[in-house]
């Protein structure tokens, strides 16, 4: 039983005492049963308020600590940390949220908030009488990090973590490296290509011992948590022998008969079913698609290295921590959005992107010559939420009107689609000459030093225009022509149409369409649907899942700078959760009293990690706790029929003081 | 100043205490690497600790700042040196620099002092507080600012008139005059820079009268006067202390301007203007804010949600350029500025401008090293040499630059540029071993 | 059992440390009010609560408890959902022995940015047990 308390109330500066009477909260609570001193201060988290409190605690031998300022989710670990240096244990302290849930919450109500701070403040003050020292739990931790999907991110935390002298198993589902970097040509802001990206870094893959490639491979199970997960890995087989020679490859490839269209060009050509991507890509031998392929043998014939005996594997890896870098989708337009699947010359920016690389003398799509492009910008971002579908109702020409919803879900803006179809229409103009490009924005955001490509494509003589947030751009045929139409802001809403050989939409980043990865590992998803880390100010890389860190476009939209910088923070925090080969959990697990447990299992159903198991105690047998395995859900807890099973630091006697407390004023 | 150059190593080097600075000195140390953390100013805590509220999140910025600035100054691994400055960085051999760091006298004795303040309450001498923009005064013997990080105090010797009250005051006889600049020779394996960035001048555009209208301020004054730790309790317009009702934004001042010589976007400008629109109609509930502009470029996580809530609000949007600003007897501004969206140029009058002024780069990055040379590209900045792959990276191997040393960038953005440059100072000690 | 001054029932909520409590704090963030009569306990998950937690806090004079649950989004497992229905059903027998109106429990899950929705349950919340104790007065 604690019996010398100290009691500190915040005023974060106003924050709290603009609508809590602190000094009144501190009158209220100073003579509570075991408080030894109370105080009021303007920042409990500053330095110097951290520093009194440790000299109040070392001077008086305080034996407990009650905080009452913002949410301990910002704070419990630097008050945790002020205890331990005034040698207290951590446990001892007790935090009370009397800023979010008190003085933000009740803002209308001073009297009220007031009141609510004091029964907080005296309920943390029961908890913390009742408190006692707790030693962590020491785990090893297996110094090995997985890193998940190998895009950019992937591979550039990959080639860093090696360089910490820390082992790396990257796992790729494609058949090939270098995720959407490697589809597309010459990238904005240093005008290196992506292939010259990728093989920069595949390079420095390979040449890395402590990196293990596997490609083809997916997560399909995992168990474990911080410091010791253990992955199941399935790979599909390539079905092709490691050496190739290359005439007789493409010998193969032309041989087979089926054809399907090709993701890597995002459908606008075909590929066989023997297929690599392009001349670089990585590893550089070809994948037979099982999945359309008939069996029919033809390749088999031509090229000895094609091998359909080969069989995938499940392998199991055993890792520290896991960064993912799953990457994101480009959004596809629905049917009819902006005459998407309609009109027969409307495609995505990143069609566009493929088709100005793979064209080489003149720009030309499905044979017809493009001189006029209109690129129509914010498709799949920036929807207006709740906001009908704004088809256009009037009839022009041949009356063929494709209907422009921009009502959806993703509210976000994509950020890198401004400056990437900015900087695709310089470069499609520097390779075609004669080219008209016509944007159709809604506000450029090309930030920072991006700016430069603006300026640059305003020099070159494109044609900026702006609609109205209300008044979307309308695709529409006249005589057999593609037009857009818009009321254009920088006219003053002068009608302005434009007859197009390629409309451009111009769509945004959406978070992958299959992320299951990410539920195998319940990382939580944002508002926006990509996957969210634990503050998006200060802690932009980890998750609320311990030894999990997030890198690159999964998320949210990033450039390859920004998912680079990440992927390197992300590595560093992985890191550092194995760099020491152990780890320190917190002792939060439940506790069986055995005598009066008498093993009915209903506690081992009801645990979701298998931590209970029966165990003898003398001759008697009862329920057994693996105090490493246990994560203190406190799942089992209401189960058991005799009520033996208690929560360190959330006791019943914890919980029903608390409870108490809190009520005091009540009946 | 001492003959004797004091000598010491470290891992690393890290030049600037902002956030980006903090965070990759806190990620090394984290990681079992020694820190030796360089700070200009009298405390850490770079332009976020003077923040108001941060967007898009409204976090209190000194409630998230706070914290992560103990987390650096207790941390065992990191030395830190608050108003000093590196003099120059020498390239001794593959994987060993050294640093010429001068450390100027606080007049106190840091380890003794106890920031209780009766040393300000002695003093005589006030003059205006450089931390809040001359909205209040200071007295010459005073602690920074509330959360600063040493909270001890200072000696301001070009202000202070020696008369020796502070001396007197002070319980624990920390106050020292005699005191020198301290020089050190410091060998460290790699270096980090993170000065941080400059705001641009609004001098420098005579026709929005900054200096010269009183009811002309910036963004940054204007965040000094909605922090939780501001001078006044509320919003109050220099001129002449009036609470305002009609609020004007002019952003990119000074940025996307070719005529002043800056034409790239600042980044953020767009995104605190916003951010400071909410907090005033919080505020002031009957004040309109109109927000002048070109382009709105929230574009980052959850910045165009929050832009919608701005508008939500009630906060007026225009799109067009300010031409002219000009003053009315009783301290009104008229802004006459292109409204593109009627085609026509038109006035308006408002009783507070706020210019949202840019991002320029330090120009104290030109200067640290002497043996290597540090290329900075057009703007100044500290050029990123291998941009996609190591966005860290800088021309001299073993040196990387962290946050808005390389261009405009937000806290976030700042803090995955600083866990890049810590993650490749780190791989670079380790595999040079 | 309500007095006649009193304008908002007390409830106590229980909510999780990382998903229902983060979007308790974001009310507040948010400044969405809701009556200061409304105090949270966090516990780890709230498939861990206990039906004797929630009859003391009737029998301590609290008119409500409202349990702010993890939902699918649980971290420590699918099953939380479910469980925590468990535990309600069981604590609704138990109510209905002593006689306590069971509809003085509610669960809704909350996620980790279900601030609007924590408001709008608890607001309405708030309101039925305002209606059943003025009538059972
Ligand atoms: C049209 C377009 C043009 C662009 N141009 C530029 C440019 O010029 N310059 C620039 O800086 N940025 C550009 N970008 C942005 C750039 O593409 C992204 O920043 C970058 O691709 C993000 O890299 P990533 O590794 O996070 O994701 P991705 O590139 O998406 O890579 C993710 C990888 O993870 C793999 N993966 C996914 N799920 C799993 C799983 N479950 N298991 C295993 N592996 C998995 C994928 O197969 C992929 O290989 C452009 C984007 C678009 C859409
Ligand atoms: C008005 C305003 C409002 C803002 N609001 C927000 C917001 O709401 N949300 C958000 O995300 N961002 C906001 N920002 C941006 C944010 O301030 C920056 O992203 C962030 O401060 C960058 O951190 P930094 O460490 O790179 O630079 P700085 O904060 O500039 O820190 C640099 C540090 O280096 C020190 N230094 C400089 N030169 C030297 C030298 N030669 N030797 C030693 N030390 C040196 C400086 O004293 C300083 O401490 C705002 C900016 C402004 C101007
Ligand atoms: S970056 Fe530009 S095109 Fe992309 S969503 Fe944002 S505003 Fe729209
Ligand atoms: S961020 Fe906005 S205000 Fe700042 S320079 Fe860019 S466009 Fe202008």
């Amino acid at each position: 039983m604690n019996s010398k308390i100290g009691v500190y109330i915040c005023h974060c500066g106003g924050n709290i005492s603009d609508y809590v009477n602190v000094e009144e909260v501190k009158s209220a609570i100073a003579d509570e049963e075991g408080v030894f001193l109370a105080k009021t201060t303007m920042f409990a988290c500053s330095d110097a308020t951290q520093k009194e409190m440790v000299e109040d605690i070392k001077t008086n031998e305080l034996d407990g600590l009650v905080v009452a300022s913002c949410s301990p989710k910002l704070h419990l670990v630097t008050f945790r940390a002020v205890a331990e240096r005034a040698e207290l244990n951590k446990y001892n302290y007790v935090h009370a949220n009397i800023r979010e849930q008190v003085s933000w919450a009740h803002s209308d109500d001073k009297a009220g908030a007031t009141a609510k701070a004091i029964q907080l403040v005296k309920s943390a003050i029961a908890k913390v009488r009742l408190a006692h020292s707790l030693d962590p739990i020491v785990i090893p931790s297996k110094k090995a990090v997985a890193v998940i999907g190998a895009g950019v991110a992937g591979m550039r935390a990959a080639i860093e973590l090696a360089d910490m002298d820390c082992p790396v198993t990257l796992i790729e589902r494609e058949h090939f490296v270098g995720g959407r970097v490697s589809q597309w040509d010459i990238l904005f802001t240093t005008n290196q290509t992506g292939k010259e990206l990728v093989t920069r870094l595949y390079d420095a893959i390979i040449s890395r011992e402590n990196i293990t490639l596997l490609t083809g491979a997916e997560v399909v199970a995992s168990s474990g948590s911080i410091g010791d997960y253990t992955l199941r890995v399935k790979t599909t087989p390539r079905y092709i022998n490691e050496m190739c020679d290359p005439g007789n490859l493409q010998k193969a490839i032309d041989a087979c008969p089926v054809e399907v269209p090709d993701e890597f060009n995002f459908n606008i050509t075909a590929r066989k079913a023997i297929y690599h991507n392009f001349p670089s890509e990585y590893p550089q031998y070809p994948v037979i698609d099982i999945k359309n392929c008939t069996r029919c043998g033809e390749c088999e014939k031509i090229c000895k290295s094609v091998d359909f005996s080969q069989e995938g594997k499940l392998v199991d890896i055993k890792v520290g921590s896991i960064l993912m870098a799953t990457g994101f989708d480009p959004y596809t337009p629905s049917d009819g959005e902006f005459g998407y699947g309609q009109f027969g010359n409307v495609i995505t920016l990143p069609q566009f992107k493929r088709l100005v690389d793979i064209n080489d003398a003149t720009l030309k799509y499905r044979g017809q010559v493009i001189k006029n492009i209109a690129y129509i910008y914010c498709v799949g971002s920036r929807q207006i939420e709740g906001s009908e579908s704004s088809t256009g109702e009037e009839t022009r020409g041949d009356g063929n009107i494709a209907s422009h919803d921009i009502s959806g879900d993703n509210r976000y803006c994509s950020r890198y689609c401004c400056t990437s179809v900015i900087h695709a229409a310089i470069e499609a103009s520097r390779k075609f000459h004669g080219l008209n490009n016509y944007h159709f924005t809604r506000g450029i955001r090309t930030y920072g030093k991006q700016e430069l490509l603006y300026s640059e494509s305003l020099k070159n003589g494109d044609i900026y225009l702006q609609s109205y947030e209300d008044d979307p751009p309308v695709v529409y045929l006249e005589n057999g022509d593609t037009m857009v139409k818009i009321n254009d802001i920088m006219t003053g809403r002068q009608e302005v149409s434009v007859k197009a050989d390629l409309v451009v939409l111009v769509t945004g980043m959406v978070p992958r369409a299959d992320n299951s990865v990410g539920s195998l590992f319940k990382i939580p998803k944002g508002r926006d649907n990509f996957f969210n880390e634990i503050h998006m100010k200060l802690r932009p890389v980890e998750t609320v899942i311990d030894g999990i860190t997030i890198a690159g476009a999964c998320q949210g939209p990033k450039n390859i700078t920004e998912s680079v910088s990440s992927a390197l923070s992300a590595a560093t925090k992985s890191f550092s959760y194995v760099s020491k080969g152990e780890l320190e959990l917190e002792p939060i697990i439940a506790v069986i009293d055995g005598d009066l447990c008498s093993w009915c299992g209903l506690c081992a159903e009801a645990c979701p990690f298998d931590a209970i198991s029966m165990v003898t105690k003398g001759t008697k047998e009862i329920a057994g706790i693996n105090n490493s395995i246990c994560k203190g859900c406190g799942m089992c807890l209401p189960v058991c029929p005799v009520n033996a099973i208690n929560l360190t630091a959330y006791s019943d006697r914890e919980l029903e003081s608390m409870i108490d407390a809190l009520a005091e004023q009540m009946k | 100043m001492t003959e004797e150059k004091k000598k010491a190593s470290y891992d690393a080097l890290v030049i600037g205490g902002g956030i980006a600075g903090g965070e990759a000195a806190l990620n090394m140390a984290n990681n079992g690497f020694t820190v030796l953390l360089i700070e200009k100013d009298l405390s850490i805590g770079g332009k976020m600790i003077h923040l108001s509220k941060v967007f898009p999140t409204l976090d209190c910025s000194a409630c998230i700042t706070t914290p992560k600035v103990s987390e650096i100054s207790r941390h065992p691994l990191i030395t830190i040196y608050t108003g000093s400055e590196v003099r120059n960085i020498n390239r001794l051999s593959d994987t060993l620099f050294e640093a010429d760091i001068i450390k100027h006298p606080r007049y106190v004795t840091e380890e003794d002092c106890t920031g209780c303040q009766l040393c300000e309450q002695a003093c005589p001498v006030v003059v205006s507080d450089q931390y809040q923009f001359g909205f209040v005064g200071r007295k010459a013997a005073y602690i920074p600012f509330s959360i600063a990080s040493p909270r001890v105090a200072a000696i301001d010797i070009e202000n202070c008139t020696l008369c020796g009250a502070c001396e007197k005051a002070c319980p624990t006889k920390c106050i020292d005059f005699t005191q020198q600049s301290i020089e050190y020779l410091v060998r460290v394996k790699t270096v980090i820079i993170a000065t941080g960035f400059n705001l641009f001048d609004p001098l420098k555009i005579p026709r929005f009268g900054y200096g010269r209208y009183k009811n002309v301020i910036t963004a940054m004054e204007m965040e000094r006067q909605l922090a939780p730790t501001r001078p006044f309790n509320t919003v109050l317009r220099p001129g002449d202390g009036k609470v305002p009702d009609r609020l004007a934004y002019v952003l990119c001042t000074g940025s996307r301007d070719v005529t002043i010589g800056n034409p790239i976007c600042s980044q953020i400008c767009c995104m605190y203007s916003i951010k400071q629109a909410q907090l005033l109609m919080g505020a002031l509930p009957m004040a309109d804010v109109t927000i002048y502009y070109i382009n709105i470029r929230s574009f980052g996580k959850g910045f165009e949600e929050f832009y919608d809530q701005a508008k939500g609000m009630g906060v007026n949007f225009v799109k067009g350029k300010i031409g002219l600003i000009s003053e009315k007897e009783n301290g009104n501004l008229i802004l006459r500025y292109e409204d593109v969206n009627a085609n026509t140029v038109k006035e308006a009058e408002h009783d507070l401008v706020i210019l949202a002024t840019g991002v320029v780069s330090n120009p104290d990055n030109a200067s640290f090293f002497t043996n290597n040379s540090l290329k900075l590209d057009p703007f100044s900045f500290i050029c990123q040499t291998d941009m996609l792959a190591s966005p860290a990276r800088t021309s001299i191997e073993g040196v990387f630059v962290a946050g808005t040393a390389s261009g405009p960038m937000d806290i976030p953005d700042s803090i995955l540029s600083a866990g890049a440059a810590s993650s490749e100072a780190m791989s670079y000690i380790i595999s040079k071993q | 059992m309500s007095l006649p001054e009193k304008r908002n029932a007390r409830i106590l909520v229980f909510s999780t440390e990382k998903i229902s409590d983060p979007a308790i704090d974001m009310a507040g963030l948010l400044k969405l009010h809701y009556p200061p009569t409304v105090y949270t306990i966090a516990v780890p998950c709230s498939s861990g609560i206990k039906p004797r937690w929630i009859i003391r806090a009737y029998e301590k004079g609290f008119d409500g408890v409202f349990i702010a649950a993890d939902g699918s989004d649980c971290t420590y497992g699918e099953t939380c959902t479910e469980k925590t229905g468990q535990i309600v059903s069981r604590t609704h027998q138990i109510m209905k022995e002593k006689k306590i109106d069971p509809a003085r429990l509610r669960m809704a899950a909350i996620c980790s940015v279900c601030s609007e929705a924590f408001v709008k349950q608890i607001k309405s919340f708030n309101q039925y047990l305002l209606q059943s104790l003025s009538t059972s007065s």
